[in-house]
């Protein structure tokens, strides 16, 4: 499970580090792909094309976002997007929840292996969860560090004005980094849906919202504090409910969230938050 | 000393990760005088405000405000105290009116809950209402009254601001370059704005400006700023004439705006 | 009053309230994510009082006071942040009021909480006219300029003597406080409540009011407010549909007028072109 947390977690963390968006849309995304992956399991059964139809609709998805959320409003006050993503959240949960109802979709199971790891049972959806959250926190990170997009993203994250003058198409590589961002979350629901075999329209908001937390602690703007994050936050869940019993779940991770906004808001990796302004 | 010692800085130094910004620096200012900051860019003149006004504490030193030492004291008390001042670039709230901005400014001379309670837009009659608009009406800003200082001229703003400053009723103004970007005919106007305003009250002001007759119209004392230390204080025309001024000036390639006449050179 | 208006108006008033309780907040520069946190507690508590007998004009304000006070408190802390993490503190607060209500078998716990005392449609409309006009009174007060003042350049109104600390736990108490009197009207009117009801969507959808109707004038909430339970029922929305067509409109909104519906130049437009006409 933190593995699905550390992905959602890395979309939402790319975004905020670079143009300092907090993309409330990311859950959304996450939820959409795993209902696409199960309405494509319901009509025709073949996996593949769920998960490519899955990625394909994140990916257009996230271009949507982009367009109403990003592109026309370059100077406005910076909670006008974010207002944005969080009615695009919204919209996909109540679209969802009428087209198909309120009642939670359960898949057919992908493969029934199991793998025993350390005594631990982790059956094969999962284990190739954490497998390709791993693999997809070392792309990012070879992307970012040493491909031209990757500097561009960077270089933006620095000054987007200077970004421009250098020649980088600000615009094009902003929607880049939309459609990656969405893609991770359409990952993440994919992967749900086969782990879990589950969905629901408001999963987004159940699952989602964790990876905020998980963003948060790791750091804003870090793909690998992401990662750990989503790790920290999948384990802690465990811990939670060994100790506290399922019902203090959220309690024990949203106040953790809150401890650590108000203690320590760059989490772990991230840049340390800038106190007073100059006059 | 014939009249009081209003402010007076004692070994102030101000330091920011390893820039010295300030370096044991002292003056003191005499109530109800005019006197100017002058200095090349980057000598520590707005920083001079900063510490005087407590939006950054001074690493080391005292500031002294009418005998107490303020250098601890918190920086919305300092308003309250006779401390005002304007900013270098404007700091108007874009989403109020020119004559809620000016309200803003009498809000340190109320206490408490019932100063916030006080229902200042409800009755137009409202003494705090009318004080700001007779304000506005003495810099001539009547017509703006009402409308927001976003989209107001920058001139206009400039005045708003100073109006603002005003209505704390300070012992004390501190005015960051309040003329920059006036033309001549506006700075002669400040000019006569900032007399008729300061002039019957024993107000003293303390103004950082590059321009050498805007001061020397206004201002009856110069202190001298370069690198953070005081390098001259005097009257302005021997500030004019001090080789050590010329020398940080020129060197800095920031050149007064006009040379007195006893300077040869 | 036709049942059908009736009902339209009831929820219309609730909606008002719910909207002010966040908008209080929002004028201070704080983007209040955790609405529906204090929406429950003023649910649950005056319930509670209420169902144990105390009357309800007594219960009503104890569980905004409660409301208010438990917001002032958190206050403390969570008013050390800014910004994003601002809002993202009043997300995770709202998260765990709604999660430890969950968990209260005092309460119902996920089963719910049945209200015995019913409060008529005219009652409620009448309470939220009266937040109405009480927060259109504080804000023509030097309250109303110094948190708007506040939103605006925290730095200068401090230095303007503003204790701008003070005015941001006043914003966001009173903010909750009047969440909570809205939460209350709504326990007692629908008679039944559940803490799933309390979760982030409803957070977001009273926020999603205040940006429609417009952040800079007291007039906006009202106005968003209105607009998102009037117009689909006029558009003849089926209930599902409705709040598809809300996010649809707000993003479309956000896009091309940001500012909200009403703003200070529209208004004064208006009052100024009724005088000279």
């Amino acid at each position: 499970m933190g593995s699905i947390y550390a992905m959602i977690a890395v979309a939402l963390t790319l975004s905020i580090g670079v143009i300092n968006f907090l993309n409330f849309s990311i859950p959304g995304v996450f939820m959409v792909s795993a209902f696409v992956v199960w309405i494509v399991m319901q009509l025709t059964g073949s996996w593949l094309f769920a998960f490519l139809l899955a990625l394909l609709v994140g990916g257009c998805l996230a271009l949507l976002v982009e367009r109403f959320t990003w592109s026309w409003l370059n100077n406005v006050d910076p909670f006008v997007p974010l207002v944005s993503s969080m009615a695009f959240l919204m919209l996909f949960e109540n679209w969802a929840l009428t087209m198909w109802g309120s009642d939670l979709k359960t898949l057919p199971s992908i493969s029934a292996a199991d793998v025993r790891i350390a005594g631990t049972v982790i059956s094969l959806p999962q284990l190739a969860a954490l497998l390709i959250s791993i693999s997809l926190a070392v792309a990012l990170r070879f992307v970012l560090t040493q491909t031209p997009v990757g500097r561009a993203l960077r270089t933006i994250s620095e000054d987007k004005e200077v970004a421009s003058i250098l020649g980088i198409n600000v615009n094009r590589t902003v929607r880049i980094l939309f459609v990656v961002s969405a893609l991770c979350a359409a990952l993440a629901g994919i992967l749900f849906s086969v782990s879990y075999r589950q969905v629901h329209p408001f999963m987004g908001e159940i699952i989602g919202l964790r990876g905020i937390s998980a963003m948060v602690i790791g750091g804003m703007g870090n793909v690998w504090g992401a990662i750990i994050g989503g790790i920290l936050i999948g384990l802690g869940e465990v811990a939670a409910i060994n100790v506290f019993g399922a019902d203090f779940v959220d309690i024990v991770i949203y106040g953790t969230l809150l401890l650590i906004l108000t203690v320590k808001p760059e989490g772990l990796f991230g840049a340390p938050v800038s106190g007073r302004g100059r006059v | 000393m014939d009249k009081a010692t209003i402010l007076s800085l004692e070994q102030v130094t101000l330091k920011f990760s390893g820039l010295t910004v300030l370096k044991d620096l002292s003056f003191d200012i005499r109530q109800g005088s005019r006197t100017a900051l002058i200095g090349p860019n980057g000598a520590g003149k707005t920083s001079v405000f900063n510490v005087v006004t407590g939006a950054y504490s001074p690493s080391s030193g005292a500031v002294r405000f009418r005998g107490h030492d303020i250098t601890c004291m918190a920086s919305r008390k300092r308003i309250r105290a006779g401390v005002a001042r304007n900013f270098q670039n404007i700091r108007l709230m874009p989403h109020l009116t020119a004559i809620e901005n000016v309200m803003i400014g009498q809000h340190s001379r109320g206490r408490g809950l019932l100063n916030a309670l006080q229902p200042v837009a409800l009755f137009p009659g409202n003494r705090w209402r009318r004080e700001a608009r007779d304000a506005l009406a003495s810099a001539s800003l009547q017509k703006y009254e009402r409308q927001l200082v976003g989209a107001l001229p920058y001139g206009v703003q400039k005045r708003i601001e100073l109006v603002r400053a005003l209505q704390a009723d300070p012992s004390l103004l501190l005015l960051d370059e309040p003329a920059a970007g006036l033309n001549l005919a506006e700075k002669h106007e400040l000019a006569e704005l900032l007399t008729r305003l300061l002039g019957e009250d024993d107000r003293t002001l303390l103004i950082v400006e590059h321009d050498m007759d805007f001061i020397g119209s206004l201002c009856e004392h110069v202190i001298v700023l370069n690198f953070g230390r005081k390098i001259a204080e005097g009257s302005c025309t021997s500030v004019r004439c001090d080789p050590v001024v010329q020398e940080a000036y020129l060197g800095a390639s920031v050149h007064l705006e006009r040379r007195g006449a006893c300077c040869a050179s | 009053m036709s049942g059908y208006a009736g009902a339209l108006l009831t929820l219309l008033a609730i909606n008002v309230v719910f909207a002010y309780g966040t908008f209080l907040p929002m004028s201070a520069g704080q983007l209040n994510l955790g609405a529906a946190g204090f929406i429950a507690v003023g649910a649950y508590i005056s319930a509670f009082l209420s169902n144990s007998g105390v009357p309800l004009y007594i219960s009503i304000p104890c569980a905004a006071v409660f409301a208010g006070c438990l917001a002032l408190i958190v206050s403390i802390p969570v008013l050390r942040t800014r910004g994003i993490y601002l809002a993202l503190a009043t997300f995770a607060l709202g998260q765990v009021v709604q999660a430890t209500f969950l968990n209260i078998p005092m309460f119902g716990g996920a089963a719910g909480y049945p209200v015995v005392e019913h409060i008529n449609s005219f009652a409620i409309v009448c309470t939220a006219a009266l937040v109405v006009a009480v927060s259109a009174l504080i804000f023509a007060t030097r309250f109303g300029i110094s948190v708007v003042a506040i939103h605006d350049d925290e730095r200068v109104a401090d230095l303007m003597g503003l204790n701008t600390r003070a005015f941001q736990a006043a914003a966001f108490s009173l903010g909750a406080a009047v969440a909570g009197i809205g939460g209350a009207l709504y326990a007692h009117h629908y008679s039944f409540i559940e803490a799933q009801q309390f979760g982030f969507g409803l957070s977001i959808t009273a926020v999603l009011y205040v940006i429609f109707g417009g952040t800079q004038t007291i007039v906006g909430p009202l106005v968003g407010a209105a607009a998102f339970t009037l117009l689909p029922e006029i558009a003849r929305a089926s209930q599902e549909w409705r709040y598809v067509l809300f996010a649809s409109v707000i993003i479309c909104m956000m896009a091309v007028r940001p500012q909200g519906l009403v703003t200070r130049a529209s208004l004064r437009r208006l009052f100024e072109g009724r005088a000279r006409g």
